[in-house]
């Protein structure tokens, strides 16, 4: 037998040189009779079969299968497989494939066939043929075959017998310990059959599943769940695992997505395409249905560089930081469709997440204590439509005290995000306080991470939690200044030493960023703005501040580069006040009213504070700055015009019009004095009703363009300047009052038309209140 | 329950010896050639789901007239829904057992007879049909004896054209239930196809049937002649007999459905013939 089967090899081999020879001479060929090979149908009846070889699988025990003459089913022998315990250094699972050296023809046989049992009833992992130790083209297994202690016939269907006409791979197994435990299972009268009596085959792919998926161009997706399944002799069906070359599989559309005979489907263009299949002539069930926007959609520009101090930083992945040690960036747990792509742009790292349904981020080996943290920031950018009700979900996960998954100590927030937050193709910074997620009570073991929600394509960078204000930030060591308004003047909205108006909430959401805390300094209760974005304040009741005639804040920020203060009234209408940080220690500042136009003083129902960094608050009242006042401890900034471009009036940078008369006699109340104010000499109307000054000549200003003063008063609020050509001719330009510290006004000398400004001789002022003037002059 | 798990050992061990193969035909059973005439027919065409024809076939409903599964402690409901019974639009009829809660029940299926349409003493009643499969799954073509309502069951007499389990889709029985023969002590024979199976595609079942004889053939193949001397009981064969369609599921005869058996299931009729034979 042997000799005979190797010359019939020697003779197809033959067949074939001759066949290629006889192509290229384009002679009849339809003489030559295909090459034939063995039909023989015995694998193991009492011993191996002709040409029959066998190979443990790697890192299997080798020793484990053996020919035993005891234990058989029928005749003489049977295969003994010794299935090691768990921990055995010999090998960890039994495992080998028996393969021919010669093919053979089994289209004609529909089953692989044998007789099995066990020491004790098992579930064998796996057994099958078409394991040839090559390609194994053809593989075919039954998963999970359940023996037990008495000898059972099982049958191994063939899913499309015509394609096994050259097969080497005759009968393969792999079994593992059971519960840690070897045991013993015999297989005999192993044999290919024609039964017949197996029917209705039906085949899938993707487990019969319609799916439908998005990709990219040069995205390669193979197909998997390949199955055949029969209908056995008993009325049950049986299920066996196929490889792909049983079957033909085809594209709706191959300018869109490839499939190979492997079935390997490419994404080649945009579009959308089907992926189905045949065995034989059967269509499986299940299809891919893939759609491809094309190529990769991503971020053209790196995600902004965090600016928050590494001292304050438990960084998870940011290039900025040094990052801590994470398990895994893709847990792969069950149904989760996200794929993980390690990606640079502009030489920034970035992860990349693809198909993503959620994804588990873990690091419970060692878990993140941010209990000192005050915020969880990252960074993301999604090419994917984000218009509501799209959301992209963050879940934080707390292991508790006993610092693993589960023991009742687990705490966990998830919060959702959604426009306009959300973005499509821009860096989108997601930047929270951790106190809003009011579910993790715990922050001391985090050891989850897990992003979700409607965007399937997400890009990944500078995921970290911080404390905001940290690193060299501190916060004030003292408390703001204690206000001495009289409280009859003041209508407070924070201040520990005034009743503030009742019911106001301090962090009402509008969607900011900020947290809002209050915190005592040096005792001293504080408002806190951390990371501030945008902050609201809804007052308790709608408050006419009308009579009022300023804001006053205290307000201390080291980190700050931008803040304002807005009020607000129905409408809303809305108007700000930039005020200047970063501050040297507290800064207090009053804002008059007027500055807020045009805001109805008479119904402020919100403030509003924009801006970034930490912000520590304080004293915020409105007040009326009440008769007397005080003097200005500042002089009036000094001018830096170019002298010859000047016609000074009243200041000591300048030489003056000579022979001014500072207090003519007008009839007015005002009492006019000069006081050196920080050592410059400045103009004091005190009791201001009205008050002329009678220039020491004619001035003709018609070659300047602008009025230049400084005025400082604490409890006017009423001021007009005129100036007064001969007729007299006057106009009066209103400044705005009382000040906050010194106000320089540049006039437009238009503004006093149809005063002559060839022939200027007077000025007027009109008010009440003290005045302090100086650096009057007009300039071009 | 003891009592019916010997009746069904009984018959299990007389199919052992009885069953026949295909191609070891018998000698003594040669057929006798006859000429038959059609005096009845249903040939199943008619629109997809379509009831089948009220002039032939009436409905047996429900779970028996003794609650108890027809006597056989089957698990269908019967019903006269489309769903369970309808024509198929390419020329059959579908009886189909379903996996679905009715009337108490977890499965439904149908079963239709000619009881007060059509009977006949004696002929050739055939039918074509593809069986449906799975363990517990349990078709049949029958006749009972057309005084069942005076002298009841077994006396009426019961000829078993075909009945089919669906655990063992290449065997067919063909059986006679008589006084004093009935249930697991019926006079019954198999027959197989060592390489085949009836759910792969149509099979024609038949009796010709005589006074002193009843033949059983699959596709032709004479497998079984009963007498009046192969029954141990009276011979109550010369008297008009209804035919029956229906698949059961579960039962004494068949054994329960299991989880592997897939639903639903159908039995296909090509179509029923009766024939009487010319003088």
């Amino acid at each position: 037998m042997k000799n005979r089967s190797q010359k019939s090899i020697a003779f197809t081999l033959l067949v074939f040189v001759t066949l290629f020879t006889v192509v290229s001479c384009k002679r009849d060929l339809d003489d030559l009779e295909p090459a034939t090979f063995p039909t023989t149908a015995e694998v193991f009846i009492d011993g191996f079969s002709a040409g029959l070889n066998y190979g443990a699988f790697g890192g299997s025990k080798v020793t484990a299968f053996d020919v035993d003459t005891e234990e058989k089913y029928k005749g003489s022998a049977s295969m003994k497989f010794a299935v090691p315990d768990a921990g055995d250094p010999q090998g960890a699972y039994a495992g080998g494939a028996y393969f021919t050296s010669t093919a053979r023809d089994l289209s004609g046989y529909d089953a692989l066939t044998f007789w099995a049992k066990a020491s004790k009833a098992a579930t064998i992992d796996v057994i099958g043929f078409g394991n040839d130790f090559g390609e194994s083209k053809y593989l075919t297994v039954l998963n999970g075959v359940a023996v037990n202690t008495n000898w059972q016939k099982f049958i191994i269907p063939i899913p499309d017998p015509s394609k096994l006409t050259q097969e080497r791979g005759m009968f393969f197994y792999s079994e593992g310990p059971e519960d840690g435990l070897g045991y013993t299972f015999w297989i005999d009268e192993v044999t290919f059959e024609k039964l017949g009596t197996i029917a209705h085959p039906r085949a899938a792919i993707l487990l019969g599943q319609d799916q439908v998926i998005g990709a990219e161009t040069g995205q390669q997706l193979p197909i998997g769940g390949l199955t055949a399944t029969f209908n056995l002799p008993t009325g049950v069906d049986q299920t066996v695992s196929a490889a792909p070359s049983y079957f033909t599989f085809t594209s709706s559309d191959p300018s869109v997505a490839s499939v190979s005979s492997l079935g390997v489907v490419t994404m080649v263009d945009a579009g959308t395409a089907t992926i189905t299949a045949k065995l034989g002539d059967q269509d499986a069930a299940g299809s891919l249905t893939v759609t491809s926007t094309g190529q990769a959609m991503g971020p053209q520009g790196p995600a902004p560089t965090p600016t928050a101090s590494p001292d304050s930083v438990i960084s998870m992945f940011c290039n900025a930081y040094n990052n801590v040690p994470i398990d895994t960036w893709n847990t792969g747990w069950q149904f989760s469709t996200a794929e993980l792509m390690e990606i640079q742009i502009a030489g920034d790292d970035v992860k990349r997440y693809r198909n993503l349904n959620f994804v588990g981020i873990e690091f419970a080996s060692q878990t993140i204590n941010a209990s000192a943290m005050t915020h969880f920031h990252l960074d993301i950018w999604t090419p994917d439509a984000t218009a509501l009700p799209a959301a992209f979900k963050v879940l934080l996960v707390d292991f508790g005290a006993n610092g693993v998954f589960d023991g009742g100590d687990d705490s966990s927030h998830e919060l959702s995000f959604t426009s306009p937050l959300l973005q499509t193709g821009q860096w989108v910074s997601i930047d929270v306080p951790l106190s809003n997620f009011t579910g993790l009570t715990n922050r001391a073991h985090l050891a989850q991470l897990v992003l979700s929600g409607d965007l399937p394509n997400v890009y990944v960078d500078n995921v970290y939690f911080y404390k905001s204000g940290g690193g060299t930030t501190t916060g004030p060591t003292v408390a703001a200044p204690t206000p001495t308004r009289n409280p009859a003047d003041v209508i407070s909205i924070f201040s520990d030493n005034y009743t503030n108006v009742a019911g106001t909430d301090f962090n009402p959401n509008w969607g900011q960023a900020t947290a809002v805390s209050q915190v005592p300094v040096a005792g001293n209760n504080t408002l806190l703005y951390s990371g501030l974005n945008y902050q609201g304040t809804q007052l308790g009741s709608n408050l006419d501040a009308s009579s009022m005639t300023h804001l006053h804040l205290d307000v201390w920020t080291n980190n700050s580069s931008a803040l304002s203060v807005f009020l607000i009234s129905p409408g809303p209408i809305e108007a700000p006040s930039v005020l200047t940080v970063p501050t040297s220690g507290w800064a207090s500042v009053d804002i008059p009213l007027s500055s807020f136009s045009p805001v109805d003083l008479a119904n402020i129902i919100q403030f509003k504070f924009d801006g970034n960094g930490d912000i520590y608050l304080d004293n915020i009242y409105f007040y009326k700055s009440s008769g007397g006042g005080t003097a200005p401890t500042t002089a009036a900034p000094t001018p830096s015009f170019n002298s010859a471009n000047v016609i000074s009036v009243f200041s000591d940078a300048y030489t003056n019009v000579a022979g001014s008369d500072l207090n003519p006699n007008w009839g007015q109340a005002t009492v006019v004095t000069q006081e050196p104010v920080a050592g410059n000499n400045t103009l004091v109307y005190t009791g201001l009703n009205y008050q002329g000054l009678q220039l020491g000549s004619n001035q003709n200003v018609s070659g300047m363009t602008t009025l230049h003063l400084d005025f400082w008063t604490a409890n006017s609020t009423a001021l007009k300047v005129f100036l007064i050509s001969p007729g007299p001719i006057e106009t009066p330009y209103t400044l705005t009052v009382p000040t906050s510290g010194w106000s320089s006004v540049d006039i437009p000398l238009t503004a006093f038309a149809p005063v002559d400004l060839t022939n200027i001789i007077q000025f007027k002022f009109e008010g009440d209140g003290k005045i302090y003037l100086d650096n009057i002059l007009f300039h071009n | 329950m003891k009592l019916k798990n010997l009746l069904l050992t009984a018959s299990t061990i007389s199919f052992a010896l009885f069953f026949v193969f295909a191609g070891c035909q018998n000698d003594d059973n040669a057929i006798v050639k006859r000429n038959w005439q059609l005096v009845w027919e249903d040939d199943f065409n008619g629109n997809t789901g379509q009831s089948p024809d009220a002039a032939r076939w009436i409905y047996d409903i429900g779970v028996g007239p003794g609650n108890d599964g027809w006597g056989n402690s089957e698990l269908q409901y019967y019903t006269d829904a489309p769903e369970n019974v309808s024509l198929d639009g390419a020329g059959n009829l579908a009886i189909t057992a379903r996996s679905e809660s009715f009337g108490g029940r977890s499965f439904t299926s149908s079963r239709i007879k000619t009881k007060g349409l059509f009977q006949q003493a004696y002929g050739r009643f055939e039918a074509r049909m593809k069986m449906p499969w799975g363990p517990g799954i349990w078709p049949a073509f029958w006749m009972l004896g057309s005084n069942i309502d005076e002298v009841q069951w077994p006396q009426c007499g019961e000829i078993d054209i075909m009945e089919y389990r669906g655990q063992q889709p290449n065997l067919v029985y063909g059986t006679l239930h008589g006084p004093g023969y009935s249930g697991g002590a019926s006079i019954t024979k198999g027959y197989g196809f060592e390489n085949d199976r009836f759910d792969k595609d149509f099979h024609l079942f038949a009796v010709e049937w005589g006074e002193g004889y009843i033949d059983f053939f699959v596709d032709e193949t004479l497998y079984q002649r009963l007498t009046p001397k192969d029954v141990p009981g009276e011979w109550v064969y010369d008297q008009p007999f209804y035919m029956i369609l229906n698949v059961a599921v579960g039962g004494n005869y068949v054994g329960f459905p299991t989880p592997q058996t897939p639903f639903p299931q159908t039995m296909l009729v090509d179509y029923v013939k009766v024939y009487k034979e010319a003088n």
